[in-house]
């Protein structure tokens, strides 16, 4: 087999709910051996994506080939040859740890004296050596997340499928489990396809990146190149004045200066903007402020990170969408007075 | 794919394992028939004394075959229900993406179910005899086979249901409206055949009638049914109820 083999190819993906196209027209190819990535706000379409190719939904239109297997025509090979990590806890909580791998072993058919060893071998890698007779309930979040990754590598599945795999834990497990991952990656040659909404986990895991948003790929590439399509730094203005039509007005003066690549309003009373140097472009944006009698309140500038990306493409924020329900209604509240 | 047969074993495991955990049902479910058993069936042993009503039996007599039964239908209605569960913490997710075929891995979760029911059945049973021991000891096989067939029409009819409940709230309904009456109208506390012209007939449709009937012919010879008929009845609805249960997971997961 050649080192740089396509695993998963997707051609014209899509998936319709009544009028929502939760999938739209998706088409990629993951290579063996990579970490490949879904990055995009909840509701995008990522976890859809990961059912399509899982076999559990099938497609509108479009197709899909993972390991070789067409997933609509051969869903029980392509089944075969996948390891799922959903994003729910998909294990048995009144049984133990132990219990939960044999019957995950056995329904996929491992030999029970292999998948005895394997099993050993697998609590050995998550580190739950010591809880192997514990029921699952007992269990803190992070260590039923490690428990699912065992499960998800009993079969020695050629590609794994993880849907938010540190979704809810906190930042220490989350570095453990990005740590399994990489170490999986490397050593079991493994290829990996996840789906995020943390830009970080994105940039720190995946060789390479989609961003998806409303059902669409509107950006592929590695961490770098796609940050590099942006410029070098982004500086974030605040202004005293937070009506949009003041930021509005500013924005639109910025964009005349060209040391500028690009000026955003993120929302009223702030604007991101693009430069080559930040410490050239930060006295220019007070010149500019100045100019126009606004006052500037705060500045701050980094390099930039796969957030910024999403935001110059959609012109919203990765985050944003997870307000909640009584945030929401705040912020309509905040609008209407 | 991987072979059936251990597909299907396995979901039995998963399933008779479950059950040895939960402490709370086992010991539920030999002290809720105690307390049928004594709170109600002594009771009205000691109330309708001398009245002939149940064929010449007292009361309990005639009554405790149908705990029996009650206790099966209960374990077999709500363990096929439990799928819900499974849907909503994910673990029948797991099933899913397995290669393995989705009606083994069914009829192994409801063979585990009939398992379990039928093991609560014989508890009772074991209970029964000490109780009221005029019950007969040569009826014990023929019990087993109603507890059987019962055990598999309600673990069938639970998980057919299941599968048109979309939330858990859906349950509550589900209890009152189809399973009381179902127990209600089992036989199991009065002789339904003696109801008011329709509601005797409609009887005919309640699939828990012919598993109380035949272990009550069993235990007391005092059934209203003939044994072969009741057997008929409880071998088509039991495979209705299966097959139902099958075609309706099966559309449910289909995508």
């Amino acid at each position: 087999m050649k080192p740089l083999e396509d695993i998963v190819i997707v051609e014209g993906l899509t998936k319709t709910f009544g009028s929502l196209r939760a999938v739209d027209e998706v088409s990629f190819t993951v290579k063996k051996g990579e970490i490949f990535g879904f990055l995009g706000p909840n509701g995008a379409g990522k976890t859809t994506t990961i059912n399509l190719l899982t076999t559990l939904m099938k497609p509108t239109s479009g197709r899909g080939l993972v390991a070789g297997f067409d997933i609509q025509r051969e869903p029980q090979k392509v089944r075969k040859r996948i390891g799922v990590l959903f994003q729910d806890i998909t294990l048995d909580r009144e049984l133990t740890g132990w219990e939960n791998l044999w019957i995950h072993g056995l329904i996929y058919g491992i030999p029970r004296s292999v998948l005895k060893r394997r099993i050993s071998e697998l609590l050995a890698f998550v580190e739950l050596e010591d809880w192997a007779r514990s029921q699952v309930k007992k269990y803190s979040g992070g260590m039923q997340r490690r428990l699912q990754i065992a499960a998800a590598l009993l079969h020695r599945p050629e590609v794994l499928f993880l849907d938010e795999p540190t979704l809810g834990l906190d930042p220490q497990t989350r570095a453990h489990v990005w740590d399994y991952i990489l170490e999986l990656q490397r050593n079991e040659k493994v290829t990996v396809f996840l789906t995020t909404h943390y830009m970080d986990e994105a940039e720190r895991l995946c060789h390479r990146t989609a961003i998806i948003d409303h059902g669409k790929i509107i950006a592929l590439g590695s961490p770098e190149e796609l940050k590099r399509a942006l410029g070098s730094d982004v500086v974030y203005v605040q202004l005293a004045p937070e009506s949009l039509q003041e930021t509005g007005r500013i924005a639109e003066s910025l964009k005349n200066c060209k040391e500028f690549s690009r000026v955003q309003v993120v929302r009223p009373g702030e604007i991101s903007v693009s430069a080559v140097r930040a410490a050239e472009a930060i006295p220019k944006i007070f010149e500019e402020a100045e100019g126009l009698a606004v006052r500037v309140r705060e500045v701050a500038y980094h390099t930039p990170t796969l957030e910024d990306v999403f935001l110059h493409l959609t012109g919203r924020k990765l985050r944003d969408e997870e307000v909640g329900g009584i945030e929401a209604i705040r912020i309509r509240h905040r609008w209407w007075r | 794919m991987v072979n059936p047969a251990s597909a299907a074993y396995v979901m039995w495991y998963r399933q008779v394992k479950r059950f040895t955990r939960a402490r709370s049902r086992l010991v539920g479910s030999i002290v809720q028939p105690i307390f049928w058993i004594v709170l109600l069936g002594l009771g009205f042993t000691s109330a309708l004394k001398g009245t002939p009503v149940f064929g010449g039996i007292d009361y309990l007599t005639f009554f405790t075959p149908g705990v029996i039964m009650m206790a099966v239908f209960f374990t077999a209605f709500f363990s096929g229900i439990s799928i819900i569960w499974d849907r909503e913490f994910g673990f029948l997710k797991e099933i899913l993406v397995a290669p393995a075929s989705r009606t083994a891995t069914l009829l192994g979760r409801i063979l585990g179910d009939v398992t379990i029911a039928m093991l609560q059945g014989v508890i009772v049973l074991v209970i029964a005899f000490f109780m009221v021991p005029s019950l007969s000891l040569t009826g014990v096989p023929w019990v087993l086979v109603a507890a059987f067939f019962t055990a598999l029409q309600f673990t069938g009819l639970g998980i057919t249901l299941a599968s048109k409940l979309r939330s858990l709230e859906g349950f509550q309904l589900v209890n009152m409206l189809i399973a009381m009456p179902i127990f209600l109208l089992s036989g199991a506390f009065y002789p339904v055949n003696a109801l008011p012209g329709p509601a005797a007939s409609a009887v005919y449709l309640n699939p828990l009638v012919y598993g109380v009937d035949l272990s009550r012919t069993a235990l007391t010879g005092m059934g209203f049914l003939p044994l072969p008929s009741a057997l008929v009845f409880l071998l088509v609805s039991s495979l209705f109820l299966l097959a139902m249960a099958v075609w309706s997971f099966k559309r449910t997961t289909a995508e």
